[in-house]
């Protein structure tokens, strides 16, 4: 009797302390990922307006700051800084308080560099528009906006490493790892880059160089590591059992550490810089698969034998598709970097087509996954409805598939007329016609997709979600078990296995 | 407790100090080595790039090579990369190795006459001196448009046209730019150059003009004048011509001949 009691306030106190980090951290976390929901409306906006424009010049045309050479780098700024970066401040924030077990103590001095960010994103993004941009890919925000954006992470995500070095040793969660790692390389990722492009006096070629190398240093060291995290977390949490394999867990995350700082050169393949670092950018690229197979792996046998759960619980839907995104990542990273290809890929549409594949159909599609999880918890309030959620699931998955597939196939047909050098150059360009439209009808799918997602998660945040104790399903009626697991599953597990 | 069990206990405790500071400088160590090998030391090495020289026995003289180029090079690359025309047209003629444009009619360069009146091919691959007063080199994401690193070589030729409404380069450019279909020597279709208005200015004619008005646009009572953005810009523009004869020792151009 005594132990059971003892265990029932165990519980108890654990069920506490989980609500009191969670309502430690409901406005930052609520603001980031709302203000990040908006900001992605607004990326699209410029996709599809960029798109339109690749396959007619005509379109809005008359407007000066609408011009296709500004809306394509704003429409990628603004995917970048305004959504991917605050999604996953909203996922490190909350999951590395819960992971460390430790109460948020100043969501204040969280929720004011939140501000700071979006008001650098605004700024930038009106920047570029009106003819302001550093003309650098990715670093298109004019060169004041960056070290804005440098304090102001520093003062989001400090916090969270704080705590976990405060909190009770005992064990660490493969989550963890993935998600102190990416905090530790983005602002060394970060401040390298631009110091090297917007401060140092170098040479062009470096400079473009380092460019070339920041954008797959932000991919591979930032959002992968975030969205990794993520799955790590959810995966296991919402199943109730751990992770497949620890040991392939952790070679997953080193070989991911290992080869992903070495990408990104192969931009410049051919050029005059010294030879080997295209080279090597392009081998590391092709063996990013091997750390994408290592984690698909894990995670899929996590969730092998909960095929009902998967298709029922939002989280893993989304989830799953991102692992899925993950591994066709490392699969197109390998075909497109091989000599032969990086010909054509070099300078044709491929190279948006992977990066769109990687911000959005990984790294978003997990990032949704974490948000589906974590806002019911921060809101105590259950989503409105399945519907909207099935909604956004799939117009995303089939625009996305869409964007990548025709952006990948154009890209490589144009390559391929490109390198023809005895015919037209004209040819090439109207090779890409039909895949540029292709295009623009799927970001329409997207856009119309995300709208569901920013409106149902403005109604939480304005706490209209349901009052419940029973979480949304895409499946099924309501059965007394959570699909989400028991709250403390995991950590149960985890001392069973250690 | 067996190997496999102790190996897993290690991994996967809270690291206490020591292990949680291993964890750190493996990471610092994953991430140091190629930061400093692909970053920092080439970083380094090619701020100071050495002086190349032409030599008697391969060039057939002994000097220092200056990269030449002139214009309002800072500027109009600024505004170049303002308006996003690197998204479009790239600027690097690769090696043969790892693509074909040496081989496309001028765009690595052009059949020209010398002095003796024997056609020689000026083509070449870009060099780390051809970006010479520039910041950022202009690499270019996607080959949209076509390749600018010759370009100012190809208007010369399209001058040539008779049909052509421009006069001179700068003239063929502002039509260009403002609207990419009122030159006659282009493939304009509707996925064409965008047009550039922005960087021009509409005014009402007043007695003779401006004769800094871009001819050849024909609007009832206005002129059309480039702003002093569109004029960096076209002189940026026309500072691109990278066909130069450089050193023997960094030439790779397929047909390039040491001098008897
Ligand atoms: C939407 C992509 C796109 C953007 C952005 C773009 N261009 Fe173009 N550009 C093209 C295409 C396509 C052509 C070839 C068709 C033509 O001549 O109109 C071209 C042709 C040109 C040419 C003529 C090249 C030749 O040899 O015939 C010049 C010069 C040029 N662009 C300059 C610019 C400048 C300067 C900018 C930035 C203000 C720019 N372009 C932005 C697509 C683009």
């Amino acid at each position: 009797m005594g132990s059971d009691s003892d265990s029932q306030t165990k519980l108890h106190d654990d069920m506490e302390l989980r609500a009191r980090i969670d309502r430690s951290l409901r406005h930052p976390v609520m603001f980031f990922f709302a203000s990040g929901a908006a900001w992605l409306a607004v990326a699209l906006i410029l996709g599809f307006i960029s798109s339109y424009q690749s396959h007619d010049t005509r379109f809005l045309s008359g407007v000066g700051f609408l011009n296709y050479g500004r809306v394509y780098p704003a429409h990628l700024n603004v995917l970048i800084y305004g959504w991917g970066c605050q999604a996953a401040f909203g996922l490190i924030v909350w999951l590395m308080a819960r992971l460390s077990r430790k109460e948020c103590t100043c969501p204040g001095v969280i929720l004011t560099a939140g501000h700071i960010w979006n008001f650098g994103v605004l700024a930038g993004m009106l920047g570029i528009l009106w003819g302001y941009g550093s003309g650098k890919p990715w670093m298109e925000f004019p060169s004041a906006i960056w070290p804005l954006f440098l304090v102001s992470y520093f003062f989001i995500t400090v916090w969270s490493f704080i705590q976990f070095r405060c909190s009770e040793p005992g064990k660490t969660y493969v989550a963890q790892w993935y998600l102190l790692a990416a905090l530790f390389w983005f602002p060394w990722v970060y401040l390298t880059a631009h110091l090297f492009v917007f401060v140092f006096n170098g040479h062009p070629v470096m400079a473009a160089g380092v460019n070339a190398w920041f954008k797959y240093a932000l991919i591979f060291l930032f959002f992968t590591p975030v969205a990794l995290g993520t799955s790590y977390y959810l995966a296991p949490k919402v199943t109730g059992r751990p992770v497949y394999s620890y040991p392939l867990a952790l070679f997953g995350f080193w070989a991911l550490a290992i080869i992903g700082p070495w990408a990104g050169m192969q931009k410049l393949a051919g050029g005059p810089l010294p030879q080997f670092m295209p080279y090597v950018g392009a081998a590391a690229t092709v063996l990013i698969l091997i750390p994408a197979l290592a984690v698909g792996v894990n995670i899929l046998m996590t969730l092998r034998g909960h095929e009902s759960q998967v298709v029922a619980s939002p989280s893993l839907r989304f989830t799953i598709a991102g692992i899925a995104s993950f591994l066709i990542l490392g699969l197109v990273g390998m075909g497109l970097n091989t000599p032969a290809a990086l010909k054509m890929t070099q300078f044709s549409l491929t190279g948006y087509g992977f990066e769109i594949l990687a911000i959005y159909g990984f790294f978003s599609m997990c990032a949704f996954g974490g948000i589906y999880f974590i806002v019911p918890r921060v809101t105590r309030r259950e989503w409105l409805s399945r519907r909207f959620i099935g909604w956004h699931f799939w117009l995303t998955i089939y625009g996305i598939a869409t964007v990548v597939v025709c952006s990948i196939m154009g890209g490589l047909f144009h390559g391929a007329a490109q390198e023809a050098y005895n015919s037209a150059w004209q040819d090439a360009a109207k090779i890409s016609y039909a895949y540029t439209v292709g295009t623009t009808v799927a970001w329409g799918f997207i856009l119309f997709g995300s709208l569901f997602f920013l409106l149902h998660l403005l109604l939480m945040w304005a706490r209209l979600g349901r009052r419940s104790q029973h979480p949304t399903l895409l499946q099924g009626e309501h059965h007394g078990e959570s699909p989400h697991g028991p709250e403390d599953d995991l950590d149960k597990l985890h001392t069973a296995e250690a | 407790m067996d190997r496999r069990t102790i190996w897993i206990n290690f991994i996967l405790r809270k690291p206490d100090p020591m292990t949680f500071k291993a964890f750190i400088l493996a990471l610092a160590l994953s991430f140091g080595v190629p930061w400093l090998l692909i970053i920092v030391v080439p970083y380094g090495k090619m701020r100071n790039l050495e002086a190349v020289h032409f030599e008697m026995d391969s060039d057939g003289r002994d000097e220092v090579y200056v990269p030449r180029r002139s214009g309002r090079i800072t500027t109009g690359s600024a505004v170049y990369g303002a308006n996003g025309c690197y998204v479009c047209h790239t600027q690097l003629i690769r090696a043969s190795y790892a693509g074909s444009e040496l081989g496309r009619p001028d765009w690595a360069g052009f059949r020209i006459k010398d002095e003796n009146g024997v056609t020689i091919n000026t083509a070449r691959e870009t060099t780390p001196y051809d970006y010479v007063g520039e910041s950022f080199a202009h690499v270019g994401i996607m080959r949209v448009g076509p390749d600018l690193s010759n370009v100012a070589g190809r208007i010369r030729g399209y001058l040539e046209d008779p049909l052509t409404k421009a006069d001179t380069p700068e003239n063929w450019l502002y039509l260009h730019l403002y609207n990419s279909s009122l030159k006659t020597r282009t493939f304009n279709n509707v996925t064409g150059c965008p047009s550039q208005a922005h960087l021009f200015e509409e005014r009402v004619v007043r007695g003779q003009g401006s004769p800094e008005a871009v001819p050849g646009i024909s609007k009832e009572g206005v002129e059309i004048l480039p702003t002093g953005d569109a004029r960096a810009l076209v002189s940026y523009l026309l500072s691109l011509r990278k066909d130069d004869a450089v050193p023997y020792s960094i030439n790779y151009s397929r047909e390039k001949k040491k001098a008897e």
